[in-house]
């Protein structure tokens, strides 16, 4: 928006004697310092929490600092060349990538299952709207806890069902492997996310038009043909929207990797958010972890900003 | 009582100008209504003597007073919406009573005002209803009503009637010429169907591409277009406008026609010989006689019941339309007719429309 | 509506699947803790419980300080939520129906605080808190959880704000209604199942937080449940059942609040539904 305008009033030409002096409102004015009355609490909450915070790791990232309350001196960026000549750097970052895609095609499958399923109409279809939530609203520490009591060896239900089923012959280490691990984490964390995902597919799902879809049925499309010609296609803008927050989202997942694997087998799990914090927390290194933090976020800045100027190119905006 | 004025309203959205240079006066207590095409800009001007839309050039004034800067309830004008815009969670009593509250008005002066108005529209026994509960036409009457309880200046009407059906058009349409004379109030009503212009005006204010094509009385308007544009919008069915070329004869012209040729005396300045322009007639001035002297074949009979309309094609493609009696065989219909013009009804246009004559 | 056979059992298999995949965990969790320790680590585990105990739920709520962390979790979730909700409404107002100077570049930013990993802000967050003397406070939590929440709220507030058609609001502003007039009196009441939405977003985004509960919460009297329990893991590595208990008490509030509102969140979001 350009800065002039909001010097002056917004109607011009119109020639008025009679403003002011007989008491009526400037309409653009009041307008204006009302909208930013309504917006200053929650921007000004937002600058002072993250904002603010940002501004300091990046100057942290900039100086040479080990822990906590002890001020380091300014280094430029050493720590960035530092840290992107690290290999454990380009490592985390591309199990980073495994983690995002692996979450991303598993939720929005499930997810897609349950919002078509959800969007039918049979008996209990309310019940179970609410009862898919389930694994949204629990703590993460109670998922992990959940996973890895029915994944153990010691009392876990999977292998014993597994085995049951004929899928397995002897029991498995979910976590014993650092593919496996990652397997299993990429599992849990979309059985504990997908829920959310799902509500959100539900909520367009109930925006397209019912007509367009009988037109369908009436014109001969059978059930896959109206989902692939007509549901997908008006769907692509809301899953866009879900796919790039989703995957901001899913990047920055800590606390279920660092609860479950702890960022193992020997750095099989350890995705970026994870080596931030061993970075700061067990290696005591906090500048090199406010580095690698501020390149981890204008990465995803970048991603976001690219994604979401496709997407508005696509709706022709 | 207050006059509205509207001194070279401009409205530009982005490099669309949708109202140009728009000069208007509404005596006080008149019903003017803007009529035209969609597209045309007549919900633009209203919404802009509303308040709603800010002008990009001009000046609108108020019994004198510049308002144009003022907010919609400064003016003391009250709209009633084409969706009628009632609140879904208050009951009708809270819908109507709404703007009175806005004003400060004490809890008991409210209930009273409402009650007077409900019962003017018959809306006494739904007080306490919401609005999902009511038929169409009572929303339409809670919407009247939130209007008239304000007493405000003048009543600013968006398309009302549109979405009613048909029978109910009707109705709501006396209801509201009646109120017009109950309420002697000013009242700006903007519409796209031009029977209700006509029924409703005592003004009619004729708009295309932003411009006003005429204003005047509904007769004046219907007898005495100013151009070709509002000749075809007003009146059911369209006036025939038939291309033609006209020549000299004397102190008269002989208009040419596809398959014959119309005498005409003009009331003003004679077009040069061999002007090509269009021959106004309205169905009713069209008579359908045996062969003499306009040969066109006949395409369709609209039988209305009260009147009928034959279609007919000249021998240049032209339609025409004449209206004729009841007993018209029906044999008639892919057969010739002859069309005989009143010549003393005729108008007269040139190519682009303007009249001549 | 009449579905072909072959569809009827697709659409019951998945149901049935989808059923499983979510209840039986759950299922296996709360049975589980209510059986004795040899059964719950047994090699063939079973489906209905053989055996019933409460020794869990007795040394749980005796070894630690569990229903602290509740009412803990629950002070910082009801008080997030209220915080979102009143900050977000006027701001998604703003944003989608206000005219002011860069409105368009901070909508678009503020969807981007979501770009940036928790961890980066721990660090300076904790220094900010210490300067304003907020550590151990559970203000701290209550500001941090509203901080994450109120992006994706004010973006699900204006998405309902969208909703209302126009000219309710401009029949308002002819009534002579100035403008936080026609939010409270005429928008606030149509969007109230949206508004309820986005409360329990905020709730539950604030009761499963664990990384800033875990840094900015010394004390253990001001514990929330996710790092309570976190800490219970650590002290009791292998007591399952102590755990399973833990687990099922964890799950027990929400479960409770959402059979209450459940209905109406999960309309609010697919009547006057997300962009």
């Amino acid at each position: 928006m350009i800065k002039r305008g909001f010097l002056r009033p917004r109607s011009k030409k119109a020639a008025d004697p009679g403003v002011g002096g007989n008491g009526l409102r400037r309409r653009g004015l009041s307008e204006r310092k009302l909208a930013l009355l309504f917006v200053t609490p929650a921007l000004g909450l937002l600058a002072l929490t993250l904002l603010w915070p940002l501004i300091l790791a990046v100057d942290l990232s900039l100086r040479d600092v080990r822990f906590i309350g002890k001020p380091g001196a300014f280094v430029g960026l050493e720590n960035y060349s530092d840290v992107l000549s690290e290999a454990r750097f380009w490592q985390s970052g591309l199990r980073s990538l495994i983690w995002v895609a692996g979450n991303a095609v598993v939720q929005t499958a499930l997810a897609l299952a349950a919002a078509l399923v959800l969007h039918q109409s049979f008996p209990g279809v309310q019940i179970a709207r609410i009862w898919v939530l389930l694994t949204w609203i629990v703590p993460t520490v109670v998922v992990v806890i959940i996973w890895r009591w029915l994944l153990s060896n010691s009392g876990g239900m999977i292998n014993p069902l597994l085995m049951q089923l004929g899928l397995l012959e002897a029991p498995v280490g979910f976590f014993s492997s650092r593919q496996s691990a990652m397997t299993t984490l990429i599992l849990i964390n979309s059985w504990r996310w997908f829920p959310f995902v799902t509500l959100m597919i539900l909520a367009a799902l109930t925006r397209i038009p019912g007509d367009l879809d009988e037109a369908a049925r009436m014109d001969g499309a059978g059930a896959w043909q109206r989902f692939r010609r007509i549901t997908w296609p008006l769907l692509q803008p809301t899953l866009s929207v879900l796919l790039v927050v989703g995957t901001l989202l899913s990047f920055n997942v800590f606390d279920i990797i660092w609860l479950t694997t702890a960022g193992g087998p020997s750095g099989g799990t350890q995705t970026l958010p994870v080596l931030i914090y061993e970075t700061a927390f067990k290696g005591y290194e906090l500048s090199r972890a406010a580095a690698i933090s501020v390149l981890t976020g204008l990465l995803l800045m970048g991603f976001a900003i690219a994604a979401s100027r496709s997407m508005t190119r696509e709706e022709g905006a | 009582m207050k006059n509205l004025t509207l001194r070279g309203v401009t409205k530009r959205f982005g490099a669309t100008e949708a109202v140009s240079q728009v000069d208007l006066e509404i005596l006080a207590g008149e019903m003017v209504v803007f009529v035209g095409p969609s597209g045309c800009g007549k919900s633009t001007l209203l919404r802009i003597i509303a308040g709603l839309e800010p002008v990009t050039e001009g000046q609108i004034e108020i019994g004198g007073r510049n308002v144009t800067q003022a907010e919609p309830v400064e003016r003391g004008l009250a709209m009633v919406f084409q969706s009628y815009a009632l609140y879904p969670h208050m009951t009708v009593a809270e819908n109507m009573g709404f703007p009175l509250e806005m004003q400060g008005l004490a809890k008991e002066e409210i209930a009273a005002r409402v009650r007077a108005t409900a019962e003017t529209l018959q809306l006494q026994d739904h007080l306490d209803r919401k609005p999902r509960a009511l038929s169409g036409g009572q929303r339409q009457r809670v919407a009247i009503g939130r209007a008239i309880v304000r007493n405000p200046v003048a009543f600013l009407f968006d398309e009302p009637l549109s979405n009613l059906d048909a029978e109910l058009r009707v109705q709501m349409r006396l209801e509201i010429a009646r109120l017009h004379r109950d309420l002697k109030a000013t009242m700006i009503y903007v519409t796209h169907d031009q029977v209700e212009a006509m029924t409703l005006a005592d003004r009619i204010v004729v708009l295309r591409g932003g411009r006003i094509e005429q204003v005047g009385a509904p007769l004046e308007l219907y007898d005495n277009p100013a151009n070709a544009f509002v000749a075809g919008f007003i009146g059911s069915p369209r006036m025939n406008l038939i291309p033609a070329t006209a020549w000299r004869d004397g102190d008269r012209l002989r208009i040419v026609v596809p398959g014959g040729e119309v005498p005409f005396r003009p009331a003003g300045p004679m077009p040069p010989d061999g002007a090509a322009v269009q021959l106004g007639l309205r169905p009713e001035h069209m008579a359908v006689t045996g062969g003499v002297p306009l040969p066109a074949i006949c395409e369709t009979i609209e039988r209305l019941g009260a009147v009928s309309y034959l279609y007919a094609r000249l021998a240049d493609g032209t339609t025409v339309t004449a209206q004729v009696d009841h007993g018209l065989a029906a044999t008639a219909i892919g057969g010739q007719v002859g069309l005989a013009p009143d010549p003393s009804k005729a108008l007269l246009f040139d190519a682009s429309g303007r009249r001549i004559a | 509506m009449r579905r072909s056979l072959p569809l009827r059992l697709l659409l019951a298999v998945t149901i049935l699947f989808f059923l499983l995949l979510i209840g039986l965990p759950f299922w296996w969790v709360i049975s589980g803790s209510f059986k004795l320790p040899q059964e719950i680590i047994a090699r063939e585990p079973t489906l209905v419980p053989h055996s019933f105990t409460l020794q869990h739920y007795a040394k749980l709520l005796d070894a630690s300080a569990y229903p602290t962390y509740l009412l803990n979790s629950l002070i910082v979730g009801l008080a997030s939520s209220v915080l979102t909700v009143l900050l977000a409404v006027p701001a998604a107002y703003a944003f989608f129906r206000m005219e002011f100077p860069f409105r368009e570049g901070m909508y678009r930013a503020i969807l981007l605080a979501y770009a940036f990993p928790g961890v980066i802000v721990l660090i300076p967050i904790y220094g900010l808190f210490a300067q304003l003397g907020l550590v151990d406070n559970l203000l701290a939590l209550i500001i941090v959880n509203t901080t994450f929440a109120l992006p994706f709220s004010i973006w699900m507030m204006r998405s309902f704000l969208a909703t209302i058609p126009r000219d309710l609001e401009e029949a308002a502003r002819m009534d002579g209604a100035p403008t936080p007039v026609i939010l409270r009196r005429i928008l606030v009441p149509l969007i109230l199942p949206g508004i309820a939405a986005v409360g329990v977003f905020a709730f539950i985004s604030s009761w499963t937080e664990y990384l800033f509960a875990s840094v900015l919460i010394l004390s253990d009297d001001k514990r929330t449940v996710p790092v309570g329990f976190a800490g219970i893991i650590g002290q009791y590595q292998i007591d399952w059942g102590l755990l399973l208990a833990g687990a099922s008490l964890a799950i027990l509030p929400v479960v409770i609040i959402f059979s209450l509102i459940g209905r109406s969140f999960v309309s609010g979001l697919t009547d006057g539904a997300v962009k």
